[in-house]
């Protein structure tokens, strides 16, 4: 179903088709995703998770084993945005505030009252969803510009609480030896076992996320996104819609806190401010929004890009701000999406010439 | 107590009275059509029945219920399909999709079983999707339905609202000039279509300027004019009524 996209194709086009090849075998095709849903499973997915499988087993270095680590914990928070900002259409600039609350909550079950990490793990989910319930049934009543200032306010508020509340939390200091993630007995203790089980995790919620997307709630997010108007008059409860797209986005970001602080083994109150949820953010924008691999492209992108440029030190923002500008005007609709447009247009371009001739016949 | 019944409803907007004491009962089982020169409260009517504004005084029964103050979906809940003047398409989902979503409160799922996929949420998504289609069929749009409903020319998106307003099977549709900007052909297969609609048990509502169609198709219509109701009865009795021609006609005979 390629000539569902309207996108036109331009002589300039040819331009990016090298880089673009290249590209679009490791990013995945994002676009029309869930206009496919018949195909639960494609050949592509299998070629992806194939490489997703091999590629620290062929690159054996232990700084892309923890790079990749970090970068499929940020999937994970950016997978759960993109529900509630690219396929509900709402604003949240507080999602770091639910990584926040998973990572506390696994730090001070783990470590004061001696759960184990997996019980720890779901409860941090748990806790989060219950939080994000508590403060989405208010705030997603606002709209827009006023979302986004609300949700920014609750973020700021998390962090004081975090910083302030001394006995439960250790302050700006911090909680310190969570222990390894370990299940039944098997301890993930080193960043190649911890690859694994972050992007198990991530394909988890991805094939959750996957069949929420291809069902009803999937078309109610949509129909959110587009118009509330027309939702409300087919029956949809607006309210409700949005605050389940902003249940279960806390829910993944609890998922990601979790884990965060397993690998981590410390509770540290910077590591989830402003700055991470403008992060996470740009994941889904420039992953592509309204799919479901964009956002995973952009956080692997982004957490390179940051690690890379770290050895920059005081040129780091510049570049990056600069990066980050040329990139969204190349490709205002994601990297991901506006790939995958290009190279699948330019791939079946001659096949549906031909198919479209023979139809006019 | 008569199927929609709308009492004496008022309606300001910023001091303007759009509505002035309206009252309008539809009966079960058939078309009204409701016209008016432009700006006589007729879509701002619509708006109030579907629960989408809330009316200064006055009450609006649906089958002996108060709908006044109900929310837009509980009205929807209990029935009551419409479409807008503009349109108001998902054009980021397919065709069928846009159908599919019309379906969404005869879907029982929550969100947890259809982010698990669980086997009773495949086989009503399969029937969901073999209704749809048909719908699209009976509305001819079978042949694009996985095309995104952007992609669909002006008229094919009037008609897909239609459906999907008719998706959620609803007993009394409101329809807000379906034939704008639709041709002569377009037009004729939209009246068929209204007709075969309404001998399916459906009542329907319908707002229109083109006056052919509405006194075609209508079995009653009422007149708004100033946002006041100025003629009601059959179409013969409105076109002769000499307030309808002075008022909305300026003089001009009504040309069936």
């Amino acid at each position: 179903m390629v000539d569902t996209n309207q996108k036109e194709f331009r002589k300039r086009d040819l331009l990016y088709v090298v880089p673009l090849w290249l590209l679009s075998l490791i990013l995945p095709d994002p676009h029309l995703d869930h206009l496919r849903k018949e195909s639960r499973f494609r050949r592509r997915d299998l070629f992806y998770l194939g490489g997703l499988l091999l590629l620290p087993l062929m690159w054996p270095d232990t700084h892309l084993h923890h790079l990749m680590v970090l970068a499929g914990i940020n999937a994970i928070l950016a997978l759960g945005l993109s529900l509630f900002l690219g396929y509900a259409g709402q604003i949240s600039l507080g999602h770091a505030a639910f990584f926040g609350i998973g990572v506390y909550t696994t730090a001070i079950l783990t470590t004061r009252y001696g759960f184990p990490t997996f019980v720890a793990f779901w409860a941090s989910a748990l806790v989060s969803a219950a939080l994000a319930y508590l403060i989405g049934k208010p705030i997603l009543k606002l709209k827009g510009y006023f979302l986004a200032l609300a949700t920014l306010g609750f973020g700021e508020i998390f962090l004081v609480i975090v910083r302030e509340s001394h006995s439960l939390t250790g302050g700006v200091i911090g909680i310190f030896g969570i222990p390894w993630f370990s299940l039944a007995g098997f301890s993930f203790d080193t960043y190649l076992k911890q690859y694994y089980l972050t992007w198990g995790v991530l394909i988890g919620l991805l094939l959750f996320s996957k069949n929420l997307i291809r069902s009803k709630i999937g078309r109610a997010f949509l129909a959110v996104a587009t118009s509330e108007d027309a939702a409300s008059t087919v029956g949809i409860k607006v309210a409700q819609i949005k605050l389940g797209a902003f249940v279960i986005g806390a829910a993944f970001a609890g998922f990601a806190g979790s884990l965060f602080a397993c690998v981590m083994s410390t509770a540290n109150p910077e590591t989830f401010g402003l700055n991470l949820s403008v992060l996470i953010i740009m994941m889904v924008i420039l992953g592509g929004m309204g799919n479901l691999y964009g956002p995973i492209a952009g956080a692997i992108f982004l957490t390179w890009l940051v690690d890379i440029l770290g050895k920059y030190q005081e040129y780091s923002l510049p570049i990056y701000g600069l990066i980050l500008i040329l990139l969204l005007i190349s490709f205002p609709d994601g990297i991901g999406t506006r790939l995958n447009i290009r190279l699948i247009y330019l791939i079946s371009y001659f096949g549906r010439k031909k198919r479209r001739e023979k139809a006019e016949l | 107590m008569s199927f929609l019944s709308v009492e004496e409803i008022i309606k300001n907007y910023d001091g303007v009275r759009a509505l002035n004491q309206v009252s309008l009962h539809v009966r079960k089982g058939i078309i009204k059509g409701l016209i008016g020169p432009n700006g006589a409260g007729k879509t701002t009517l619509f708006h109030l029945i579907s629960g989408m504004e809330r009316p200064a005084s006055g009450k609006i029964y649906f089958k002996g219920t108060d709908i006044t103050s109900m929310e837009p979906y509980e009205i929807s809940l209990l029935g009551v399909g419409r479409t807008f003047q503009t349109l108001q398409i998902w054009g980021n989902m397919t065709v069928v999709e846009n159908i599919m979503a019309g379906m969404h409160t005869r879907l029982k799922e929550g969100f947890l079983s259809c982010g698990l996929w669980l086997p009773w949420v495949k086989r009503t998504e399969k029937e969901a999707l073999k209704e749809a289609k048909e719908i699209l069929e009976f509305l001819g749009l079978l042949g694009r339905w996985k095309w995104l409903a952007s992609q669909l020319s002006f008229g094919q998106q009037k008609i897909l609202e239609m459906g999907r307003a008719l998706a959620m099977k609803p007993e009394l549709i409101l329809l807000d000039e379906p034939a704008a900007g639709l041709t002569a052909t377009e037009v004729r297969r939209l009246a068929e279509r209204i007709c075969q609609i309404r001998k399916e048990g459906v009542t329907i509502l319908v707002v229109e300027h083109h006056m052919g169609l509405v006194m075609e198709i209508a079995d009653e219509i009422a007149v708004l004019n100033n946002g006041e109701l100025i003629a009601e009865g059959t179409p013969d009795v409105v076109r002769r009524n000499p307030q309808v021609i002075e008022a909305y006609l300026k003089g001009a005979r009504v040309d069936a």
